[in-house]
């Protein structure tokens, strides 16, 4: 159902704006990474190195899942699967955290990560059924002057802080300011995350999903067999999956 | 983009930055970064929280896909595709998003240095003193002694040196990349000559398919042009706006474009033409009608026993193929590189004849020329390397300039080049990375980045229109560099005589703008203007200048299936049970290895990071009595290394792979002492177009009792079930 | 009957050795003992005393410091294992931190009359034990300088923590814990301290004054101090469920297969008594077999009735292990399953053999023997197999059941790395902990021990002699 929101009477963060989802195509997906470099420049992800990399430390925000079917030479990838915060409208990670460092936002309906309250409990990594959430285990070096890259939209992240994928709010944040200086809507397709930007394959798709006019909700309507993983756990995620082929 | 600047404004001030960390000098071509202002007139860049964007170029390959980069005070904080770039509509690769990390890499050449050969330290000198000692060895040597070694991109750099050599008897520019070795390109050029009626690169219209039969080409990963052709899979595989395409793909090492394949042919390294001709003659037997010559040397059954792929399967292939309204079939990848990869990329290409399919949507077209070019200028083949090679150790060349390519590392080591450059007197190299190549130079000479540089690039394939895609810097350099064609220039200027008679441009715009003033005069741009500053600004602004009309040229193929296509069995160099199959990192490719967040990127197949592995078939690993994280040595005519193992399930028993574009012993510290370079297995073995026959050995497998963790995305134990203990 | 041969000696002497309730020396000398006990110290004392700061000083202090200014890559911590040893040590020591409740409130309560030299000691292991459980989840804290966010206190941005989660019910519980058993500890103390003030000279007696809170055995201020001791030892009992029931919703309450089950509350509290009880034993063996007298105060008979409870809680533990394993197991829950299947057959599969041969079959065959219970160093070998054993098991439960969850793609091993240091400096800091207040306060409350003689006398009828217990309370 499409809420209306008159700009000129909105004064509080609270009004609801619009509910964000995505829509990936795993059929489309090409486990290229393009999306996944895509983030890391966008949000200023600190790269790891290979020792904690390949100790299941690194800051990917969004990863890309393939396993195998089948055995040689019978043997297929699985559709390559972009896994990324899920932004679950009943997320479990949200209740656990004793200093409210992750909480719902009621406006853009997606998880928000408040990275200047976060303690490091990391409870919240635990509870998340997908483990999409990264923590910075050190101060991470980024030597100059690759610091000159840095997006000043997006905070930089002390060590002890968990971050997540937040479907790009400072994108977000951008084209509501913009709307409602002008007085508007924000229009489907006039900003999108970075990885949806980027992907060559158009695997993924962002938009508004409470609008049915929406690129995201006419896919989801048309394409038919989406599924949401985990759907079982009830965690309501704001991401849909076509698994194609 | 803002549109409150004037042009004039836009030109003077595009690309240029607050005075802050521009050179004083006040004249040269260095002068242009210097502006004066009044305190009051903020440039358009400096307004806090106020991004800017410029189109540019990306230069970290020969495909040149239009970018944005949006900068902010001077820093260029995010890339992304330019949306009306008609070759990536807005979309980049990864190595395009990271190439931020190359212009603010922290092992950059930060002034022009002289240096002993090999040695790591350097002394600095002033750019009058390196523009001297270029203009001294133009001077000094002859012209035919006098060699420009370049990489396939930038094309401006390449056009000013032809232009000089042309006018100064100097000889062409060589030019040559480790992707366009990979590529084959030599081989898909000259299977256009012997069957398309001319050469040139063939353009594949995925997009237009339905049933895509690949032989070999990594279209989605970096062949060509990644970005063109993974949106041309996104249109073959929509299932929504009409029936969703398929596509086969015959390698006998699933890469990540075989990952996506609806199914995968293991056909076993050299087989290719015996399988595609194969597939023709049973196609043309379902058909009906007489065989065609092409097809009829060959006895599928035979191909069906040498290749290991069944004879119902190839049937059932060939039923599919000649059913489909949109068959496509495609050559490409290491089944190209092969000592029979041009009789491949024929049979191949033969193969179209059947779907009929030449210069129709979905099928095989001639490559569209970029504006004003007439023929497809394509790189030096490996053999053409060896034979520059050669002159170099006979001491035919006294001077080698080299810009934008790294042959030390690039080049198989088997090539001998590092060696090679005892010969030359004075190596000068214009790298902007401390890379293996410039460590044995004389001079560096640094360019700048390439999202500091004016220049345009051609697209050589993957868009229907013409297009001469343009670059402009989007920030002030950010080190004591300069642009290569300005030293040129200058050094010209200096050197006097035919050649400042030859470049008489006063520095890089000028040059710049005498090359694209001719696009005024074509027809179909998708801008005009009545005066070059006009052009240019909007030339600038947009990215670059295309026609609105297709430009792809239609193969005459008049009597393909006439030919006489030969299909014999590839012969492998060296002795051993394995063939070799290197392929390029689709993450690293062939410049990315001093890119932090390219390394940290999982490659697509394995998950693996930082490092270089040897895929191998996990029966073959057991009999050898590996496991995953041993190291082996690998043996081959001209080499060993020795790599991880990693146990990959999707790979021929009797094959192995390896990735390339790690294994740096320069180039930075995030590149340098990591991995390994399968090049150094490679032996100067060629196919009959003078590609390397970079699959076309065999090798053999030795245990070292090593153990060398690699660090995978993945879990070992939830992908595999290793470590999640017995049933 | 037969008279048994035992009774055939001088039935009083032999009742007087094995029983200390029946065995009653003057009030002062006993007194005395304790006070000597106290000040007597040997060079072995303080060489143990000097290695266990030295590791304090390295494990506990300087690795710690480490991590907080390099973060905790150095801790073996990853994705999926975001919790690993810290948490295991945090369950641990607070599960140990049960038994000196148990013993001093329960046994109080159920008059169970064998407690009385040892509520002391077992007082002591909860409240240092809580202090190495609030240290080992300090540590784990990515940025424990803002630690206090997590408590509830006023302040402009009007922010509170989040009352949903079950660190902030841990959070309550622990301090809830931690202070009442402080005051539990203190209050039967205050008779001792008076005692030991009224024998000291020097700083000794400036320290005890302060502390006795001039106590001075008057009949009104002993009926305050029974009245309070006996609400606290009601009111405790419900805190120490309520707390070990919390920590183990930390797990149980988490969306992660083979945490989120029902059961971990009672198994949990079983599991910290059952670690509880081996560590006691473990304290005062060495306590008796180290400190001047304690073989007076502490006999075989205690570690027999410890011994009973060791194998009876044993025997719970057990049974809610089962409990635990054979739900998940019918649930059905394919990644449960699959956790399962991890646990016993994985490559930390010999963890989970140990922990069962360490909990269930070492004390199953040991500590049926009366003759064996007796015996101090078998039940401190049976404690200290226990012990490893309730490691073993919290490690399987966090690092080991975080490395399975249902992105098959995320799983990794968990390596533990300055968490090693770390907890092993925890372990010297209680230890050490332990040893400075055995010097500085009396470890046997000698007032209840003579409560107890007081009340205890042997009866003969007929040919039995039977040990008759006058009701005090």
């Amino acid at each position: 159902m499409a809420t209306e929101t008159k700009p000129s009477e909105t004064n509080s963060s609270a009004e609801h704006i619009g509910k964000w989802g995505m829509v990936i195509d795993q059929d489309l997906c090409t486990g290229c990474q393009a999306c996944v470099a895509a983030c890391a420049m966008e949000n200023n992800i600190s790269f790891v190195g290979e020792e904690d990399s390949g100790y299941g430390r690194s800051m990917h925000w969004i990863r890309i899942e393939r396993f195998w079917e089948g055995v040689y030479p019978e043997i297929k990838m699985t559709p390559n699967q972009p896994m990324l915060c899920q932004q679950c409208l009943s997320a479990p990670c949200e209740p656990v955290c004793p200093a409210y460092a992750t909480v719902h936002s009621l406006a853009e309906h997606i998880n928000l990560q408040v990275y200047n309250r976060c303690v490091g409990t990391r409870y919240c990594g635990n509870n998340c059924p997908y483990q999409m959430r990264s923590f910075n285990w050190r101060d991470y070096e980024r030597p100059k002057p690759l610091d000159n890259q840095l997006n000043p939209d997006v905070t930089v992240r002390q060590r002890g802080v968990m971050e997540k994928c937040t479907f790009c709010i400072q994108r977000i944040n951008k084209a509501e300011d913009a709307a409602k200086a002008e007085g508007r809507e924000i229009a489907d397709g006039e900003f999108t995350t970075a990885c949806a930007q980027v992907c060559p394959a158009n695997a993924i798709v962002f938009g508004r999903t409470d609008n049915p006019e929406s690129f995201v909700s006419q896919l989801a309507r048309i394409h038919g067999h989406g599924v949401k993983h985990l759907e079982e756990l009830g965690t309501l995620p704001n991401v849909t999956y076509f698994k194609g082929g | 983009m803002s549109d409150k600047f004037s042009r004039r404004d836009f030109l003077k001030l595009a690309g240029v930055g607050a005075a802050t960390t521009a050179i004083v000098t006040g004249c040269g071509p260095a002068s242009r970064y210097v502006q004066r202002e009044p305190y009051m007139k903020m440039p358009e860049y400096n307004y806090n929280g106020l991004s800017t964007y410029y189109a540019t170029t990306c230069r970290e390959c020969a495909a040149g896909c239009g970018l944005v980069a949006r900068t902010m005070q001077g820093r260029a904080l995010k890339i992304e595709g330019n949306a009306s770039h008609p070759l990536n509509l807005g979309k980049t690769c990864a190595r395009g998003q990271a190439t931020l990390q190359g212009l603010y890499n922290p092992d950059r050449v930060t002034d022009p240095i002289k240096r002993a050969r090999g040695s790591a330290s350097a002394e600095k000198m002033t750019w009058d003193a390196a523009t001297q000692v270029v203009a001294d060895a133009l001077k000094k040597y002859k012209p035919d002694q006098i060699a420009f070694l370049v990489g396939t991109a930038p094309d401006h750099l390449f056009d000013l040196i032809a232009d000089l050599a042309t006018a100064t008897g100097m000889n062409a520019p060589v030019r040559f990349g480790a992707l366009s070795m990979f590529d084959a390109r030599a081989t898909l050029s000259k299977a256009a000559e012997n069957l398309l009626g001319k050469s040139g690169l063939p353009f594949f219209d995925v997009g237009g398919a339905q049933m895509v039969f690949s032989f070999g080409a990594n279209f989605l990963e970096t062949w060509l042009s990644p970005v063109s052709y993974t949106r041309g899979f996104s249109v073959l595989r929509d299932g929504q706006t009409k029936r969703r395409g398929n596509f086969v793909q015959f390698e006998a090492r699933m890469s990540a474009t075989g990952g996506k394949a609806d199914e995968w042919i293991p056909l076993r390294p050299g087989t290719e033409a015996l399988v595609a001709l194969a597939i023709g003659r049973l196609a043309s037997e379902l058909r009906g009608g007489s065989l065609p010559r092409a097809f009829a040397g060959v006895d599928p059954a035979d191909a069906a026993a040498k290749s290991g792929i069944k004879l119902e399967t190839l049937k059932r292939l060939a039923n599919i193929f000649a059913k489909s309204t949109g068959a496509l079939a495609i050559p490409g990848g290491a089944a190209l590189g092969q000592s029979n990869g041009l009789a491949v990329a024929e049979a191949v290409l033969a193969l179209n004849a059947i779907a009929g399919n030449f210069g129709k949507p979905g099928g095989v077209f001639f490559s569209a020329l970029a504006p004003t070019q007439t023929e497809y200028q394509r790189p030096a083949s490996a053999k053409e390397m060896q034979d520059f090679v050669n002159q170099l150790t006979a001491g035919k060349f006294k001077a080698l300039f080299v810009h934008g390519v790294n042959p030390v590392f690039e080049l198989p080591a088997s090539l001998n080049f590092k060696a090679a450059l005892q010969g030359v007197e004075q190596v000068i190299s214009f790298a902007t990375f401390p890379d293996e190549t410039a460590l044995e130079s004389d001079y560096v000479f640094p360019d700048h980045h390439g999202l500091e540089s004016w220049g345009y690039q051609r697209v050589a394939t993957g868009a229907s229109q013409p297009v001469l895609s343009g670059s402009q810097p989007t920030v002030v350099p950010y080190y004591n560099t300069q642009a290569t064609v300005d030293v040129l220039l200058a050094a010209t200027k200096l050197a006097g005589g035919k050649f400042a008679q030859a470049l008489p441009f006063k520095d890089e715009v000028e040059f710049l703008r005498s090359k694209v003033a001719p696009l005024m005069s074509e027809a179909d741009g998708f801008f005009s203007a009545l005066d070059i500053n006009t052009f240019m600004a909007y030339f600038q602004q947009h990215g670059g200048w295309w026609k609105t009309s297709d430009g792809r040229g239609v193969p005459n193929v008049a009597d393909i299936l006439n030919r006489d296509l030969k299909g014999a069995e590839a012969t492998f160099a060296g002795e051993g049970e394995f063939f070799f199959t290197p392929f390029v990192s689709p993450t690293l490719a062939e410049a990315g290895a001093n890119k932090p967040w390219l390394q940290e990127l999982p490659d697509a197949a394995t998950t693996v990071m930082w490092n270089t592995w040897v895929e191998i078939n996990p029966i073959t690993a057991e009999e050898l009595g590996v496991n995953d994280d041993d190291v082996v040595r690998i043996v081959s005519e001209v080499g060993t290394l020795e790599v991880t193992v990693y146990r990959y399930p999707a790979i021929r028993p009797d094959t192995i792979a390896m990735p390339f574009g790690q294994g740096h012993t320069a180039y930075g510290r995030y590149a340098a002492n990591r991995g390994v370079n399968p090049a150094d297995l490679l032996g100067a073995n060629f196919n009959e177009a003078g590609d390397l026959a970079f699959a076309g050995m065999k090798v053999k497998i030795e245990k070292t009792g090593k153990v060398q963790p690699l660090s995978r995305l993945e879990s070992i134990m939830g992908v595999y079930g290793v470590g999640m203990g017995k049933e | 009957m037969a008279e048994n041969n035992k009774h055939a000696h001088n039935s009083e002497g032999y009742f007087r050795e094995k029983h200390l309730m029946l065995d009653p020396l003057p009030r002062g000398q006993m007194n005395a003992m304790a006070m000597e006990a106290m000040h007597h110290s040997t060079w072995k004392f303080w060489t143990v005393f000097a290695i266990l700061c030295v590791i304090v000083a390295y494990c506990l202090v300087y690795s710690w410091i480490k991590m907080i200014l390099e973060g905790l890559g150095i801790a073996g911590v990853n994705r999926p294992a975001y919790w690993g040893v810290f948490l295991v040590n945090t369950v641990f020591w607070i599960g140990i931190s049960h038994a000196g409740t148990f013993i001093s409130a329960i046994l109080r309560v159920f008059k169970a009359e064998f407690r009385r030299p040892f509520t002391r000691a077992a007082e002591l292991m909860t409240t240092f034990g809580l202090v190495q459980a609030g240290f080992s989840i300090f540590m784990h804290l990515g940025r424990i300088w803002l630690f206090y966010w997590l408590m509830p206190y006023p302040n402009q941005r009007m922010l509170w923590p989040n009352m949903h989660s079950p660190l902030s019910w841990d959070l309550l519980a622990i301090t809830t814990y931690l202070l009442s058993s402080t005051m539990y500890l203190f209050l039967p103390l205050i008779p001792d301290l008076a005692m030991a003030r009224d024998r000291s000279t020097g700083w000794r007696k400036i320290f005890y004054r302060i502390l006795a809170l001039g106590f001075r055995g008057t009949e009104g201020e002993w009926t305050h101090l029974r009245n309070a001791m006996t609400i606290f030892a009601f009111a405790i009992i419900p805190v120490m469920f309520s707390v070990h029931t919390i920590v183990s919703w930390d797990f149980a309450s988490a969306t992660r297969p083979g945490w989120n089950s029902t059961i971990f509350g009672p198994y949990f509290i079983v599991g910290a008594l059952h670690s509880g009880m081996g560590a006691v034993v473990m304290v005062l063996a060495i306590v008796r077999s180290t400190m001047k007298n304690m073989k007076y105060f502490i006999r075989p008979e205690h570690f027999d009735g410890i011994g009973k409870l060791m194998l009876i809680i044993s025997m719970a533990w057990a049974y809610f292990f089962f409990n635990d394993y054979i739900v998940q197991w019918y649930g059905g829950d394919k990644w449960t399953h699959l956790l399962l299947h991890f646990h016993e057959a994985g490559p930390m599969g010999w963890m989970w053999f140990a922990m069962l041969i360490c909990n269930i079959a070492v004390p199953w065959a040991l500590l049926w023997n009366a003759r064996w219970r007796a015996m101090p160093w078998v039940t401190f070998a049976v404690g200290l197999s226990i012990n490893i054993g309730m490691w073993f098991e919290r490690y399987i439960i966090i690092p080991i059941s975080l490395t399975i969850n249902r992105m098959p793609f995320t799983w990794r091993m968990y390596q533990p790395g300055v968490e090693i240091p770390l907890g092993i400096g925890t372990l010297a800091l209680f230890i050490l902990l332990y040893m400075s207040a055995s010097k500085l306060i009396p470890l046997i409350p000698v007032w209840e021990v003579e409560e107890g003689q007081m009340v205890h006398e042997l009866k003969k009828f007929g040919r039995e002699t039977v040990v008759s217990v006058s009701d005090l309370e």
